[in-house]
């Protein structure tokens, strides 16, 4: 093995941590040298995490590195080691590129906040022990980066001290938040107490798979996915990340969904796939698709009703991961391939989405869906970005969305199938459903922020800077470009991380020596180690759809005349130009705008029993968030305990 | 060449352009005398529609002051090209569809979406209120004609599916459905799927927007609706898209339900194809349309997430249970 490439995964964690420490020593002096310093790491991370793409991904390599040297020792692993397969390396591809774009933007974005070191200080930190967190071989420091992530996301939550509520969502971040680091610090220590290892690769190695495991086991693993689950804002942790996300800054918004969440998907993947070798034991699959499935619904429904735009987009961030959750839970490879991308794609569109948002706040200082209206007169270039993000995330063809949802239906549809179980059908029906209501939110947001009648207090709105929507056309760029190659997708990426989850004996032997999992007859994997086929193929008919777009368009547009709208308005002057103005003769003085909130009215008529029901539960106290985790730890614990 | 020349033919002749634009207009000429008819009257002669649209083609295109242009003129544009793109979809003919391969019922499905959502979104940039009130009622239809077409969806392609353990099968593939059809005989004699098919015949008229459902377009009530700003040539073509989208739901349900038969002269066949959609316009357009008086926006809602859903839950449940 190339010793050299070795060193990659610890420069790449290092120079972000490094790069914190040294950041906040200059920065104090110079806030110019700070942001080179922390523009440059980000980029040496993104680039040594680009690096390792060829061997691991294309070449199929894994790649170890021992911390101070300490390899193991007759089959013991005790020193810390840092363990990058196909999978890990998914993750620090997302992670860091997320990180880059979030970087990049913050230097614009943050402009008019004061105490800048440590907002960078604390957003490298986050990043570092985010990217450590998914390149870790080793179960303990899993543990300390969660911890580290969950202190620094809280404070950069409560980043904005001023605004209404800042603290409030940190302190629930942060009490409901360390339940699940406690579940998986409990989960750590029985397992440990079992094992008597915390070396990821000799946990796969030692655990009984085939014999039925112990009842400590059993609620180690419960502790453990209630942890990584509450990462990941799973049902009942949902509200957290409503309330984190409406005041977080818009670049930690999407530091916060779009890599924090991703941290639990990782986890559980780990932990099912690869840890306990259990996702295809029927129960561990219904946990798994259950809680998926019950996030992904709750949260499409509470997104409706939210009037604040950041909110909004909150709940349709754990909407999305409950898809990803979801057919993580079928254990077939086509389910994990559209699991993975759907992961990735969910942190490209909403990081734009969070971006836009952050922009429309930039530039309005205010993102209340009732309030706002006809933004796209004054921002055009974030309204094109937006409606690509809403594009993506709603599903629409063809953008990104739509390729990974796709093999969402097919591979619930597929499951349903081959076990020949109603469940995942209904699983199916319910991600169907989901997407159609996603599309109706924003549709909503559409309306009552970029379009629509403009307030006359923001008539004077300028478009956001070019720092700022450069970093939102790379995303954008993303969403188009993975919506239309999902081949060169699956083949460079989905593929070898859906086969490194397949062949575990792989993953042990690389850490703890060839020869290890054979020696302890390891079995070769939870899913038979299948090509992810059955992509959709998009490009095909994406010419025809252009086409037919341009024939119609020539014939549409080119014939219509000039620039009339214009025109007009400079004939008549501003007062007599009604006659061409919208529909408002009469009430021009009256500001007719139908509020977002009322919008979809005929829904929520018919729902309205649920949405009282909804209403009561999502009551915004800390206590009942705290009882909900609870409750949800008990439920699992008890599932697991009597039926693993 | 020759293939380009091919795919010029299927994109701009058959089954594309052309023929969806001549379908479109007979049927809904035909619809407008059919109801015409029940109401003691004479009706328009069957090129009506035709005329209106050459005639909105020529007439000046004003643009709102609180317009967002460019959204505003190709919304319209969009959403006519991914409904032409469904037609090329459907395997009317011989269970051949002019580009196969990937053509499946969730591509269909979100390709509808994205007529309506083109709709939506233009309207949302005429930045009218009487627009905004259309298009979030149209959501609403869309939401309530979604759960049963994607339960009739799942049950058609339940029962269709080639069970292939190893590979992952062709789950939504319309190719499949035909091909089963063919075999077994199309799927509206299969009695467990006759209550899908009659959901099916329920969810055409709201997908387009026809009468006791027109909520979206409400004339009476909000001016209507979605359309409230446009005029001239942009209008033209959502009265076009509309035409078409009573031709691409019959067609979708004949290749569901009624697909699979061939005689084996092309001609023929098309002739059979042309008359079941007139059928079928008469049966999910015409006759609802002159007995019913316009839903609520609410009552929507709730005949298709109960009634309608139900019949399609029927099947589902009957064909999962293999029979």
């Amino acid at each position: 093995m190339n010793t050299f490439m070795q060193n990659f995964p610890i420069l790449a964690i290092m120079s972000l941590f490094l790069g914190a420490f040294i950041t906040s020593l200059v920065a104090r002096h110079s806030q110019k040298a700070g942001n080179f310093i922390s523009a440059l790491s980000v980029t040496l991370a993104l680039g040594f995490i680009l690096a390792l793409f060829k061997p691991v991904m294309l070449d199929g390599q894994i790649i170890t590195y021992w911390l101070g040297g300490w390899e193991p020792v007759a089959g013991w692993a005790i020193g810390i080691c840092l363990e990058v397969d196909a999978l890990s390396l998914f993750f620090g591809l997302i992670v860091t590129v997320a990180v880059f774009v979030s970087c990049l933007y913050s230097f614009t974005y943050m402009n008019h906040d004061d105490a800048l070191p440590n907002y960078y200080t604390l957003f490298l930190m986050l990043s570092g022990s985010v990217l450590g967190l998914v390149l870790s071989g080793d179960l303990f420091n899993v543990f300390v980066m969660i911890e580290i992530m969950t202190f620094t996301a809280v404070a950069l939550t409560a980043f904005r001290t001023s605004y209404e509520g800042a603290l409030e969502g940190a302190f629930k971040y942060l009490a409901v938040g360390s339940l699940g680091s406690t579940g998986v610090l409990v989960g750590i220590a029985l397992l440990y107490s079992q094992l008597h290892t915390l070396n990821l690769a000799q946990i796969a190695a030692l655990m009984p798979v085939t014999q039925g495991s112990s009842v400590v086991l059993a609620i180690a693993f419960g502790f453990l996915f209630i942890g990584f689950g509450t990462k990941a804002f799973l049902f009942p942790f949902h509200p957290l990340a409503a309330d984190a996300h409406a005041v977080a800054p818009a670049s930690i918004s999407l530091m916060i969904s779009g890599v924090l969440t991703k941290c639990g998907v990782y986890g559980i993947i780990r932990l099912t796939y690869i840890l306990f070798q259990n996702a295809n034991r029927p129960v561990v699959s219904y946990l798994v698709t259950g809680f998926g499935a019950v996030s992904m619904f709750v949260c499409v429904t509470m997104a409706f009703n939210q009037h604040n735009f950041k909110r909004l987009l909150a709940f349709h961030s754990i909407s999305q991961v409950g898809y990803v959750i979801t057919v993580v839970g079928l254990s077939s490879a086509l389910g994990l391939g559209a699991g993975l991308y759907h992961a990735m794609n969910h942190t490209i569109f909403k990081g734009l989405l969070f971006l836009t948002a952050g922009a429309v706040q930039h530039q309005t200082g205010s993102l209340d869906l009732d309030r706002l209206g006809g933004l796209s007169k004054r921002m055009p270039k974030t309204t094109a970005l937006f409606l690509i993000g809403a594009a993506s995330i709603s599903g629409l063809p063809p953008f990104n969305g739509f390729a990974s949802k796709w093999m969402i239906y097919q591979a619930t549809f597929n499951a349903g199938l081959l076990h020949h179980n109603l469940f995942y059908l209904a699983v199916c029906v319910c991600a169907l459903l989901t997407s159609v209501l996603t599309l109706a939110s924003f549709i909503k947001v559409t309306q009552s922020v970029f379009f629509g009648q403009l307030p006359k207090e923001y008539e004077q709105v300028e478009e956001v800077p070019l720092a700022m929507r450069l970093p939102m056309w790379i995303l954008a760029v993303l969403c188009v470009v993975t919506g239309l190659f999902p081949s060169l997708v699956q083949t460079y990426l989905l593929t070898p991380a859906v086969s490194a989850i397949a062949n575990i004996p792989a993953y042990v032997d690389a850490a703890m020596g060839a020869g290890y999992a054979a020696d302890r007859s390891v079995p070769g994997g939870v899913i038979a180690s299948l090509p992810v086929t059955n992509t959709w193929t998009p490009t095909a008919w994406l010419a025809l759809l252009f086409s037919v777009t341009c024939a119609v368009a020539i014939v549409a547009i080119l014939g219509s005349p000039k620039d009339r709208q214009h025109e007009y308005i400079s004939q008549m002057g501003e007062e007599e130009s009604a006659k061409y103005d919208s529909f408002f003769s009469g009430e021009q003085a009256v500001y007719s705008q139908v509020g977002g909130s009322d919008l979809f009215w005929g829904f929520k008529h018919n729902w309205r029993k649920y949405f009282a029901v909804m209403h009561n539960w999502h009551s915004g106290i800390v206590n009942d968030y705290t009882l909900y985790g609870v409750a949800a730890i008990a439920f699992v614990l008890l599932v697991c305990v009597t039926t693993l | 060449m020759n293939i380009l020349l091919y795919n010029l033919f299927y994109l701009l002749v058959f089954p594309g352009l052309l023929f969806c634009i001549l379908m479109g207009v007979l049927l809904s000429g035909l619809d407008r005398i059919l109801v015409a008819r029940m109401q003691r009257r004479v009706g328009p002669p069957l090129l009506q529609n035709w005329y209106d649209f050459l005639k909105c083609m020529g007439k000046e295109t004003i643009i709102p002051r609180h317009a967002r242009r460019t959204v505003y003129l190709f919304a319209p544009v969009v959403g006519f090209g991914a409904l032409i793109t469904i037609s090329l979809f459907l395997p009317v003919l011989n269970g051949k569809a002019a580009f196969s391969g990937n053509s499946d019922l969730v591509v269909i499905l979100y390709l509808l979406t994205l007529v309506s959502v083109c709709g939506m979104v233009g309207a949302s940039a005429s930045g009218s209120p009487f627009a905004g009130v259309g298009l979030s009622r149209e959501m609403v239809a869309m939401i309530s004609y979604e759960l049963p077409f994607v339960l009739v969806m799942l049950s058609v392609s339940l029962k269709t599916v080639a069970l292939n353990p190893m590979g992952a099968p062709l789950t939504f593939s319309l190719t499949e459905i035909w091909n089963y059809q063919a075999a077994h005989g199309p799927l509206i004699c299969h009695w467990s799927l006759i209550p899908a098919a009659l959901a099916m015949l329920f969810v055409i008229p709201c997908e387009v927007g026809m009468h006791p459902f027109d909520v979206a377009e409400a004339e009476t009530e909000i001016c209507e609706g979605m359309l409230a700003e446009y005029s001239g040539k942009p209008l033209a073509v959502y009265k076009l898209t509309h035409m078409v989208k009573m031709y691409v739901m019959c067609a979708l349900f004949y290749v569901l339900f009624l697909g699979g038969l061939s005689t084996g002269m092309a001609a023929v066949d098309v002739v059979i194809f042309v008359l079941v959609c007139a059928l079928l316009t008469f049966l999910t357009m015409s006759l609802p349309h002159a007995v019913c008086a316009r839903f609520k926006v609410e009552q929507v809602f709730q005949f298709y997430w109960t009634w309608v859903a139900a019949l399609a839950l029927v099947s589902l449940v009957l064909v999962f249970f293999g029979l």
